[in-house]
């Protein structure tokens, strides 16, 4: 994606040496790698995602609905798609969705992952025991929690203390809260192996170094782990925020979309669109509002964060 | 070689690649030629009853030279499945589905083989069905369904055990008598009515049939026809107040939302004695029957939805799915053996098969085998009712085209949980 950028950059390169650009550039690439070397990623790439991203903008520009041709629209399915009530609503609940996946899901992971790169007794065990959500399908595990939380025969009816009538998923609040800790079950796991290989790759001398100054464990961990993992944490974000955009099946098994539109975020709104109104002009549109919006907002990400420039915590040791 | 050149290039070779598939994709679903040899293809709702489509195709293999082959799409993809197939190479010769709006758009598209050839040529395809029946697969005059598996209207069950030990003799048979119940029940701290509200669909059963007794079955047909403002009338919105009343008497008690009839929940609220009634199609019978034998036969009650007072509907009026079609491809290549196919939907052989697992065909030879049906008295009470409607509403979700579907029960969850009034739901029913 360095493409769009590289042309302002050609003028600099001509007066010396950026960035450690090898002179030899289409001469003898003597034990550099040339295009050739991407040549199989990057047709596997255009195949899979271009090309049907390209499709995608063509059809969202069309009315289809899957019978005969495409017709062409024109702006059609963008002047609708921008007046639907419901489309706007589907943006705020799914940045509500990736704000509150993150706020519950990083601290967690985080204490979980330094807690299992050390070396306690049964840490291997309930390591392992508490991986299993991830081996499961989110299929699987929202029939799951459904069953759980039928209200007549599954926990709120044995807890009404926390579930009161037990319409959990009946209210916006209680589907959404429902939503949210089920995102937790199944990922934080996942998010807890980053920062478990993360926190296993902090040098021990750091520690020693600290104790010597008499840090205890909360200050180390405040002052050694939390800086070395930044590196991780941009990466377990970035992934949430693209896990949270494209979260459906959840959605889909657990609550429907529902109450009424309570829970439509994005990505389920696009599903509804083409295959059950089988609108397809539109959701491809919604389809590429999701495409820009995650670029953007993991371009943020890697640029407001330095991720970009790939500096290592490690420097000097 | 320029890197960047060659980006670009790549670029627009993927764009001109992605184009052309998109026409590609656009310029399929011709060519009788292309299908497979001495093969008919049917596109199936997968579920327990395909056993039956199975033998009946065994029979009709058997002996003939072109074979058909029973493809079963799992039933919740089913319509997003068929719609992505019809109109392409690989569309299904034959395919299954409800008549009315789910073939509606395939026939705007023309899709579909009108039928009335076949029917010219072997009158009992028509002759052979409940004409009530026969009429949903119609459309702009022309036959585009053969009746196939079974009639399926929504009923009223409940539980007897329940309504015995809260005094409540018969079940109801007026509005009134109703309201009445729902109060005993309530009273009791038992909720009156099972609603699996999430599922949506089981909702929008109350309001088919408030509307059809209040305002009798033209208005909707009306609706159907375009003409939005009948929605605005005065008997569509006595048809809401009642349906509030309903709901604000605590009818369906406070978590209807988060139930499901399809994870069995609501069944089981029926079942355990939870809740005194349900408003659920014929298949609860099957359903409550897969779960507890006995109390299928025993405790399960039934009866027809009551009829309401000054109301415009015919108390004998139903709703519910009318039947289940098989229709055609324009393309197949082989009509001839599908027409003979088809024949098999009314023989002896399908009619006795379907009623042995619980199903109900509506042709005229059914009634002689009422008797050897898995519960003869539930068959022959459903068998009566569908004989007896003067009409027989489709479920109003399939009897638009599916574009309107998300639309229509998104709007009637949303009135029974209170988030839109009378007014929204009038707005939202005039969108589509």
């Amino acid at each position: 994606m360095t493409t769009t950028l590289a042309p302002r950059r050609r003028p600099a390169r001509q007066g010396g040496p950026t960035k450690g650009r090898p002179a030899s550039r289409g001469g003898s690439s003597v034990g550099r790698p040339g295009f050739v070397w991407a040549l199989p990623a990057s047709i596997f790439f255009a195949l899979f995602a271009l090309v049907p991203l390209l499709a995608v903008a063509v059809l969202s520009f069309t009315s289809w609905s899957g019978l005969g041709d495409p017709k062409f629209v024109g702006l059609k399915n963008w002047e609708a798609l921008f007046e639907d009530p419901v489309m706007l609503q589907s943006l705020w609940l799914s940045l509500l969705f990736i704000v509150l996946g993150i706020v519950t899901q990083t601290p967690l992971s985080i204490l979980l992952g330094v807690w299992a790169a050390g070396n306690q007794r049964n840490r291997a065990i309930l390591s392992a025991i508490y991986f299993v959500p991830l081996l499961l399908s989110s299929a699987a595990i929202s029939v799951l929690w459904r069953a759980l939380l039928d209200p007549n025969f599954g926990l709120p009816g044995q807890m009404s203390w926390l579930f009161g009538d037990g319409n959990v998923l009946g209210t916006q609040t209680g589907a959404i809260a429902v939503l949210i800790f089920v995102g937790m079950w199944q990922f934080t796991p996942f998010h807890t192996l980053i920062y478990q290989g993360a926190a296993r790759q902090i040098p021990p001398v750091l520690y020693q170094a600290a104790s010597i100054d008499g840090a205890g464990t909360v200050r180390q961990f405040f002052s050694i782990t939390l800086p070395q993992l930044k590196n991780s944490i941009i990466t377990s974000v970035i992934l949430m925020v693209v896990g949270g955009l494209t979260t459906f099946e959840t959605v889909l098994i657990l609550t429907n979309g529902g109450p009424g539109t309570g829970t439509t975020i994005t990505a389920f709104h696009m599903y509804q669109e083409a295959f059950r109104r089988f609108d397809f002009g539109t959701g491809s549109a919604i389809a590429l509002v999701l495409v820009v919006i995650s670029t953007v907002i993991s371009f943020a990400v890697v640029r407001l964060s330095g991720y970009d420039k790939m500096r290592s915590s490690l420097e000097g040791l | 070689m320029n890197k960047h050149g060659w980006v670009a290039r790549s670029l627009a070779g993927g764009a001109a690649l992605a184009l052309g598939l998109t026409m590609a994709g656009c310029s399929g679903g011709n060519g009788a030629a292309s299908r497979p040899e001495n093969e008919i293809h049917i596109a199936m709702y997968g579920d327990a009853g395909n056993t039956v489509e199975q033998k009946i195709i065994d029979t009709f293999n058997a002996t003939s030279e072109v074979k058909v082959v029973l493809d079963k799409i799992p039933g919740a993809e089913y319509q997003s499945k068929l719609q992505t197939i019809i109109d392409t190479p690989t569309a299904p010769d034959i395919f299954f589905n409800w008549g009315g709006g789910s073939i509606k758009n395939f026939v705007d598209a023309d899709l579909l083989l009108p039928l009335d050839d076949f029917i010219k040529e072997d009158p009992q395809l028509k002759d052979a069905f409940l004409p009530s029946v026969f009429e949903t697969a119609v459309i702009d005059d022309k036959a585009y369904g053969i009746p196939m598996r079974g009639t399926q209207p929504v009923m009223l069950f409940n539980n007897s055990k329940v309504l015995a030990d809260a005094g409540i003799a018969n079940p109801p048979e007026t509005w009134e008598e109703l309201l009445e119940d729902v109060k005993i029940l309530k009273d009791k701290g038992i909720t009156p009515i099972a609603l699996g509200g999430a599922d949506r669909w089981p909702t929008l059963m109350w309001v088919e049939y408030v509307y059809d007794r209040v305002a009798g079955e033209g208005l909707f047909k009306k609706a159907l026809e375009g003409d939005t403002s009948v929605w605005e009338s005065e008997e569509s919105r006595k048809a809401l107040g009642m349906l509030r009343e309903l709901v604000d008497a605590g009818a369906f008690g406070t978590n209807f939302d988060s139930v499901k009839f399809t994870d069995g929940g609501s069944p089981a609220l029926l079942a355990s004695g939870k809740a005194g009634f349900e408003l659920m199609g014929s298949w609860e019978y099957s359903t409550q029957q897969s779960s507890d034998p006995a109390f299928a036969a025993d405790v399960l009650g039934y009866s027809e939805f009551p009829k309401i007072e000054g109301g415009l509907g015919n108390e004998d009026n139903l709703v519910g799915n009318t039947n289940n079609f098989y229709s055609v491809h324009k393309n197949t290549r082989y009509p001839e053996a599908v027409r003979d196919f088809l024949k098999l939907m009314y023989s002896d052989q399908f009619v006795q098969e379907q009623v042995g697992i619980g199903n109900l065909p509506t042709t005229t030879n059914t009634e002689k085998f009422l008797d050897k049906a898995a519960d003869p008295e539930y068959a022959k009470f459903q068998f009566n009712l569908v004989k007896e409607a003067p009409s027989f509403q489709l479920s109003w979700d399939q009897a638009y085209p599916p574009e309107a579907t998300v639309t229509i029960l998104t709007a009637v969850s949303q009135f029974f949980s209170g988030q839109i009034d009378e007014d929204g739901f009038i707005k939202a029913m005039q969108s589509l």
